[in-house]
């Protein structure tokens, strides 16, 4: 037992001591701070602006200038959640988990009903806030990922209010994973439009609409509704395996 | 150099050196899920630190017009990224971490032995 902490703390000190030189060497030549913008950064503010339709620059370096960047994070995302799903299913199979009849033994702990109100005002204001963060995500700030937070957290609301059994009849897990996988074909599909007219892999070529627009922007308010979808089908899945996970397995179940 | 200058590397330093520490001594897998997490967020620090520039405003040109100085756009597009892709991960971890507790009964690495 004391063998193997004193193993892994001899392999960590042997790995600091190899990476040390590396180390002091980026040290050493790291920029002043606040001084002045790596040049990728600058170049970008200084002419972004002017050539889309699109105030936030952040959301245009995403969804636009890195947008395969950020195609390949979407599916890193895609990877991890379902990868999490099939470690956490292990015997229990695909079919199981569409009954949330199983859940019978689990015993409904008794909420107030000033929770369950204040839960149930909450959540359709949530996903109206989600549903505004996602459409000015070019302009404003917010987009895609933060929305999908948004409204996969305000689902929550419900299981806290309403209980698990009428959180699992309202959002049924079909409908989570049907919207990951179509978010993430999106984003495939957004990247292919301009294919279709002679362009290159997400080449922005689409109109640009007008200034400070929901619409404006081209491909991205398309790119940032695409990655809400999948952001909020992914999180919600994790929950319900989650959930699905904790409560106590009934007679016969593996 | 005004300390102000160092700041935000040695707190990004401070992090990456205290979640490894924490890594390495974990008797917990849950306690080294959350360490991986401090770990990340050194980088979230290092990152912002970079693109950051003195009496500069946000990369949002819509009350301020495009020319008035903004921060790095790129190293915060990193970091919102960085931020998804941790907690997806993160997740996943502790669902391997379920797995180990529900199989092995335990989740201290040390009392972990080879599967024969």
């Amino acid at each position: 037992m004391k063998y193997a902490v004193a193993l892994r703390r001899c392999l960590c000190i042997a790995a600091l001591i190899v990476l040390a030189p590396a180390v002091v060497l980026v040290a050493l030549r790291m920029p002043v701070f606040g001084e002045k913008l790596p040049a990728y950064g600058a170049t970008i503010n200084a002419h972004v602006p002017s050539m889309r339709q699109a105030t936030n620059v952040v959301a245009v370096v995403n969804f636009d200038v890195r947008a395969l960047d950020t195609l390949g994070e979407e599916f890193i995302f895609v990877a991890a959640t379902t990868g999490l799903a099939v470690l956490l299913r292990g015997g229990r199979g695909e079919d199981a988990s569409g009954k949330p009849v199983h859940t019978d033994g689990r015993r409904l702990p008794a909420r107030s009903e000033a929770i369950a109100l204040l839960t149930r005002w909450m959540l359709p204001a949530t996903a109206a806030y989600s549903i505004y963060v996602v459409a000015h995500g070019q302009i404003t700030p917010g987009g895609g990922f933060q929305a999908g937070a948004i409204l996969s957290s305000g689902l929550l609301l419900l299981f806290l209010g309403d209980g698990y059994r009428s959180w699992r009849r309202v959002m049924p897990p079909i409908s989570m994973q049907l919207l990951e996988a179509l978010g993430a074909v999106g984003c495939v599909g957004v990247g292919l439009v301009p294919m279709v007219a002679g362009a290159l892999f997400f080449q922005n070529i689409l109109p640009q609409g007008a200034h400070k627009s929901p619409f404006g922007g081209g491909l991205i308010p398309l790119m940032n509704l695409a990655v809400g979808m999948a952001i909020t089908g992914g999180f919600a899945n994790t929950m319900v395996e989650f959930l699905e996970e904790t409560r106590e397995p009934e007679e016969g179940e593996p | 150099m005004a300390l102000l200058h160092v700041l935000p590397w040695l707190a990004a330093a401070w992090l990456m050196a205290i979640g490894i520490y924490g890594m390495v001594t974990s008797r917990n897998y849950v306690h080294l899920i959350g360490c991986l997490s401090v770990v990340q967020s050194g980088t979230y620090v290092l990152l912002l630190a970079i693109g950051f520039v003195w009496g500069a405003g946000p990369p949002i040109f819509y009350d301020h017009p495009p020319g008035t100085p903004a921060v790095d756009p790129v190293m915060q597009a990193l970091v919102l990224t960085d931020v998804v892709v941790g907690a997806a991960v993160t997740a996943l971890l502790l669902a391997l971490a379920l797995q180990l507790q529900k199989r092995r009964k335990t989740l201290d690495p040390e009392e972990l032995e080879p599967i024969p």
